[in-house]
């Protein structure tokens, strides 16, 4: 049963969501994920989470059990928000009789875009996703990573507010890849709101600002990606010499100290100046100052509760995520 | 919008299936060779001189059989075995893919995300294929009919009404086809499926039939009862040849006049009283029945259809 809610702010307000396949299949066991307008949101999770289904039933392809929420301001199960939502997938299959312009032109208008901008949406959008040149051929002559492109243009046919990708990248290769983030951070800065589902947890590392990872029907953790990784920062401090003179001191800070270097975990620089002020002091000489981050692999190896995670080196660039 | 667009993408479907032209060729070669045939003198030639039928036990020696009279033959023929039969045969197993194809497993997904309520999608993939064996009737009633016109000097403008009848036989077995669909996505199991029911529907006709064309069957009433009931029920696929038929030789005020030896006396009658029994039904109750079978069956598969998990 879906009930209506109050209006939000948020493109996506998904409340106490249950689906029950059968009797005895509980896809969905009470999932709570809210997305803030203008978004890139990353939903990962083992394979049998439940990603595919809620990502279904926000499309209306599935009726959940039980429900509340909204998408766009709009009921869960109202179809005329569609129109303003876009929707790739996963392993999306096309009518192969179609050409690729007659294919943008068919689900556009199956999304009420008038005819006029069909043409010159479509236009726009073969030459973004690089298949201008193949708008006049059957699709049943192209490749999976043209397939791929396509299905992207015919998602954003209809100048969706909310767009919904399920495995975008999946069948491309690394430039093309590139060329999908790069068009993400483009549609966000639009405004446009972007849901990815996606296993390639880098690339959602690259690109999303909030996340939720969901876990047998439930949402372990969501949050932005520093909430979810802030906890697992530490610094990592190399130096020449001993320090067996300090290592008390070293430690009343809460560093570990080891051979050649130490670890202070948490992001209290006070500390980290202090641990570096200590060492100076000393003569120690230092050779390296390092944050380390658990990556969102690492952490959602830990939600599934395998091996503990090992803190790495931070490598992506933070002006490719906002918080 | 939405509608013509569902329309467009079927009918490019159609068109991307072979079978889509073998009917247009078989329309195009039915009508050609209609074409070379020509009435002479106490005989009808075909393929100019290949073949030869006497008629002369109609006409007398070297009478001409009236050509209005020869043409209802052949219409009757057009319209019964190429068209009631082969014509809807085909246009099955042409347009049985039409509504698994929109269900497969990725495709569905896209579908049902657009802004369009479940039920007008069904019912405009519903309806695309009534238009695409409309548009196969036609070609072949309107060659067939400028054929019989242009080569044998006679018009047969209620030869015409074959096209609507011929859709709504096609539209009485392809709901089958479309419940059997949704139910299962397999092309194969609606066509399988349907062909039986075509056969179904087509026997308990003819067991009512028998009933009458041999009176003491009908001793057995629970048998009888079950078979004249279920006529009413299931479509009358044969009533609508016959409709054809009927229509066509009322036009022309025409009736064939066999001289039948004792035995096919005796079978002519039985025919007859067949023939008063189906007379006695109005084509509105007929057709009307027929009509909400149909409308029953894709009632199902519509509600069936909008509830589904894809």
């Amino acid at each position: 049963m879906v009930a209506i809610t109050e209006m939000t702010n948020w493109a996506v307000d998904l409340i106490d969501v249950h689906k029950i396949y059968g009797k005895t299949v509980h896809a969905l066991k009470g999932v709570n994920i809210q997305v803030g307008r203008g978004d890139i949101f990353g939903l990962l999770g083992p394979n049998g989470a439940g990603k595919t289904t809620l990502v279904k039933i926000m499309m209306t392809a599935v009726r959940p059990t039980r429900a509340l929420g909204t998408v766009l301001g709009r009921p869960l199960g109202h179809r005329g928000k569609l129109a303003r939502v876009g929707y790739l997938p996963e392993n999306h299959r096309f009518p192969p009789y179609l050409t690729g312009g007659q294919l943008l032109d068919y689900y556009a208008a199956l999304a009420k875009v008038p005819r006029a901008r069909r043409r010159a949406n479509a236009e726009r959008w073969l030459n973004r996703v690089g298949m201008r040149d193949w708008a006049s051929t059957r699709i049943d002559k192209y490749s999976k990573g043209m397939m791929q492109r396509l299905g992207i243009a015919q998602a954003l046919m209809n100048d969706p507010e909310l767009v919904v990708l399920d495995e975008p990248t999946d069948g491309l290769d690394p430039m093309g890849r590139r060329d999908v983030r790069q068009l993400l951070l483009e549609l966000r800065q639009e405004g446009k709101t972007v849901f990815l589902n996606s296993h390639l947890l880098s690339e959602l590392e690259m690109v999303c600002n909030r996340v939720a990872i969901l876990v047998d029907g439930l949402v372990a953790r969501q949050g932005t990606l520093s909430e979810l990784t802030e906890r697992s920062l530490e610094y990592r401090i190399t130096f020449h010499g001993g320090a067996d003179a300090i290592a008390g001191k070293l430690q009343s800070l809460g560093a570990v100290v080891e051979v050649g270097g130490l670890r202070l975990a948490g992001g209290d620089l006070k500390k980290l100046n202090e641990a570096i002020d200590l060492l100076r002091t000393h003569g120690l000489l230092i050779d390296r100052v390092q944050p380390q981050r658990f990556s969102l692999e690492d952490v959602l190896v830990e939600v599934l509760g395998k091996s503990p995670p090992v803190a790495s080196p931070i490598t992506a660039s933070p002006v490719m995520r906002s918080e | 919008m939405q509608f013509w667009a569902l329309l467009v993408d079927s009918f490019r479907e159609s068109r991307d299936r072979k079978i889509f032209w073998v009917m247009l060729i078989l329309s195009v070669v039915g009508a050609g060779a209609m074409a070379c045939v020509a009435f002479e003198p106490g005989k009808i030639n075909l393929l100019f001189g290949m073949w030869e039928y006497d008629v002369a036990r109609f006409t007398g020696p070297g009478g001409v059989l009236r050509s209005d009279l020869i043409t209802t033959l052949v219409v009757e023929w057009l319209m019964d075995t190429l068209l009631g039969w082969i014509g809807v045969l085909l246009a099955i197993i042409a347009t049985a893919g039409f509504i698994p194809a929109m269900m497969e497993r990725g495709a569905i997904e896209v579908l049902v995300s657009k802004p369009i309520a479940r039920w007008r999608l069904f019912l405009s993939k519903y309806l695309s294929a009534m238009v695409f064996i409309l548009i196969q009737a036609a070609v072949f009633v309107l060659l067939t009919f400028l054929v019989a016109g242009l080569c044998w000097r006679t018009w047969l403008p209620a030869y015409l009404l074959a096209i609507p009848l011929v859709v709504a036989l096609y539209s009485y077995v392809y709901c089958v086809a479309v419940l059997v669909a949704v139910f299962s996505r397999s092309t194969i199991a609606a066509v399988l499926v349907t062909l039986g029911a075509w056969v179904a529907f087509a026997g308990v006709q003819n067991l009512d039939d028998a009933f009458i064309l041999f009176p003491d069957w009908q001793k057995q009433r629970t048998l009888y009862q079950i078979v004249h009931g279920a006529r009413w029920v299931v479509p009358k696929t044969q009533d609508i040849t016959y409709l054809a038929k009927k229509w066509t030789r009322a036009a022309y005020g025409t009736e064939l006049v066999p001289t039948p030896d004792e035995e096919g006396r005796h079978l002519l009658d039985k025919a007859e009283a067949v023939e008063a029994e189906r007379k006695a039904i109005p084509a509105y109750q007929s057709i009307g029945s027929s009509l909400l079978f149909e409308a029953a069956l894709v009632l199902v598969a519509m509600w069936r259809f909008s509830r589904q998990d894809f």
